[in-house]
């Protein structure tokens, strides 16, 4: 009876992930298993060309290898700049921690498209950071700022980092201050309190944050275009130029590729940091 | 470090000297002095808010004084961090570290005060074994019941031999029939490894149960320190008598003296109690509801008439009217009259049962 309520109150979430969730992701897949065609969304030949072309041609490779290096190197930052702010932020407290955290979320009240040509005026050739080097006699030439993997890694990485900061300041300020006590009746200094025990008990907060940080990185699209241009192109750029090229197989190929990075990544970061431990903890 | 006078028998492991400590306009330790003997429990009672977990967070040096010192083991702690402070604690929700298993819960300790390898799992066993534990070590705390946590925490708490050990509240959590088990397993095993403790508790039973001297604390300020059957009989104020179980609080005037006794006059009947007031005096007597003796109305004592009468398997409770106010009294059941509600009786009791309270009105 019990059971048969909760499935009543089930099907209609359930019907609409299987309507509009499941059935165009495996649509997607049986599009990426068949070849090009000028006229069709996809042509009648079943291949399997799309993924051997991805995973064989050096290009392709290049591009897999530059988008995980672009996003290691954010998640890098991210960690190492947002944990330390994260730790201030959770010591704050209740009401100024709040207001930092608005304040954290300022910058992603700006529309994307906003912020990315607000980086570009300040990264080309005559922008701001050029001029101002240029007029303090720093440079004799400009430097070529723009349309490198590293505007897309400030770019994104000064995007992304207030979701770090916000899940590991979540985690810390909702640490029972007892356990960092208890560390410390038993002798360890601060600094081991903190590795032994603080750094642990974060793991929740630093695993969802890594994966915000990483899977966003996956699927940011106008910041890498703005501000990597036609050469520092990453995976999600292929997945455009290949539907403006009406190659929608090959389109939905990459799509899968991209999905199975951020699945195993997902897999990994889970595997590793294992937040699972933390939680349930007893009271 | 400068040690302060400890006599070399009985050496304090713990001394508080005049300490105090404000929160914001609390006073939430007020000019608080006790010395805490080798190897014994000491309790400090009271009310929440009374300022004893403050107290005990002081002596951990969670807490830092405004003014007085902390000394452990005859070593002024005051200014020390507490991990560098030979003490360990029992927190009342345990706080066991959920990420590491019991074994390694209860060897955090060794670990981190650098002991080798070998020792270290050692001790964590002796310590396991101590509390019946050892077939659990390698559970994680979540996977355990309240009592089983408790047990960890004891266990991670005295592997470190430390000289003192705090308890805050530490059998709080648990249900009423575990806790009466625990301070019976607490108190042994204390008095088995000779360690002194600090415990914190808002039950006075319990402070009676486990306890070598109890402070009752109010507002900040140690109301009195004493062993728990002085604290019961002797209280010294209404406050202390009323926190550690029920009392009957009579009125009166002095009206005369003899060697080590003052006579009251109460409303009804003259009664003679151990003290030293000025005749004229107005004073309130304390006596413990099972002090008092209920007797026909044509003997001797206080009259008083019977309101209610509640059956509680050993012993009857009695409510009673008197002219002094509400009268309760505890009678055995196996030696207990047939009373029956709205008797006329008199309530007496010997003299060294009734206590003279300081501060005649609370």
């Amino acid at each position: 009876m019990k059971s048969a309520w909760g499935w009543f109150l089930l099907t209609p979430p359930l019907v609409l992930a299987l309507v509009f969730f499941v059935v165009p992701l495996v649509y997607l897949f049986w599009v990426s298993l068949h070849a090009s065609s000028t006229s069709e969304l996809y042509g009648a030949a079943l291949t399997l060309r799309n993924y051997t072309d991805v995973l064989g041609d050096s290009f392709y490779l290049t591009i897999v290898r530059r988008t995980l290096g672009v996003a290691a190197v954010i998640l890098g930052l991210c960690l190492v700049i947002g944990y330390p702010v994260a730790y201030f932020v959770a010591l704050l407290p209740v009401r100024r921690r709040m207001l930092a955290i608005l304040l954290l979320l300022f910058p992603l009240m700006v529309s994307n498209v906003v912020r990315a040509y607000g980086w570009v005026s300040l990264l080309e050739r005559r922008g701001v950071v050029n001029t101002t080097l240029r007029d303090l006699h720093l440079i004799d030439a400009p430097l070529d700022l723009l349309y490198t993997p590293s505007a897309v890694v400030i770019a994104l990485m000064t995007i992304l980092l207030p979701y770090m900061v916000i899940s590991i300041a979540n985690t810390l300020a909702a640490l029972d201050r007892r356990y960092q006590e208890a560390a410390q009746a038993l002798g360890a200094s601060p600094l081991r309190t903190f590795l032994h025990v603080t750094l642990p008990l974060s793991t929740p907060g630093v695993a969802s944050g890594t994966l915000l940080v990483f899977l966003l990185t996956l699927s940011a699209y106008v910041t890498i275009t703005l501000l990597g241009g036609p050469r520092s192109k990453l995976l999600v750029s292929l997945v455009y130029d290949s539907v403006t090229a009406f190659q929608w197989p090959r389109a939905a190929a990459l799509a899968f590729v991209l999905l199975a990075l951020a699945l195993a990544f997902t897999g990994l970061i889970l595997a590793l940091l294992r937040p699972g431990r933390v939680q349930g903890a007893a009271r | 470090m400068n040690a302060v006078g400890s006599d070399m028998q009985h050496p304090a492991d713990v001394q508080l000297v005049g300490v105090r400590k404000r929160f914001g306009a609390v006073a939430a330790v007020n000019d608080v002095s006790v010395d805490i003997e080798r190897g014994t429990i000491f309790s400090l009672l009271g009310p929440s808010g009374c300022g004893k977990t403050t107290t005990l967070r002081l002596v951990a040096g969670f807490e830092q004084p405004d003014a007085g010192d902390v000394y452990i083991r005859g070593a002024r702690v005051t200014s020390m961090p507490p991990y560098r402070r030979d003490f360990s604690m029992v927190f009342q929700s345990y706080a066991l570290f959920p990420h590491l298993t019991v074994a390694e819960n209860v060897a955090f300790g060794p670990r981190m005060r650098r002991v080798a390898r070998g020792d270290r799992a050692r001790s964590v066993d002796e310590a396991l074994e101590l509390v019946k534990l050892r077939a659990l070590a390698d559970r994680y705390p979540r996977q355990l019941s309240g009592g089983q946590q408790q047990r960890v925490a004891l266990a991670r708490a005295i592997v470190v031999k430390p000289a003192v050990l705090l308890l805050d509240e530490p059998l709080g959590a648990l249900d009423k029939l575990l806790r009466e088990e625990m301070q019976v397993e607490l108190r042994s095993l204390q008095q088995r490894l000779g360690i002194t403790a600090v415990f914190v508790t808002h039950d006075q039973e319990e402070a009676l149960t486990l306890s070598d001297r109890v402070a009752v604390m109010r507002n900040g300020v140690i109301e009195q320190i004493g062993a728990p059957r002085e604290i019961y009989d002797r209280p010294r104020n209404a406050f202390v008598a009323s926190f550690l179980g029920a009392s009957n609080f009579i009125d009166g005037v002095v009206v005369g003296r003899e060697a080590a006794s003052i006579v009251v006059e109460t409303p009804g009947t003259r009664v003679s109690v151990p003290g030293d007031k000025a005749s004229g005096e107005r004073v309130r007597i304390a006596v413990r509801p099972e002090r008092l003796r209920m007797a026909r109305a044509d003997a001797q004592g206080l009259p008083a008439t019977i309101r209610d009468i509640v059956y509680r398997g050993p012993v009857t409770h009695f409510y009673m009217d008197s002219a002094s106010g509400p009268l309760l009294a505890y009678q055995q059941n196996a030696r207990a009259g047939d009373w029956t509600i709205g008797d006329e009786v008199r309530c007496a009791w010997d003299p060294d049962s009734a206590v003279v309270l300081d501060g005649a009105r609370e």
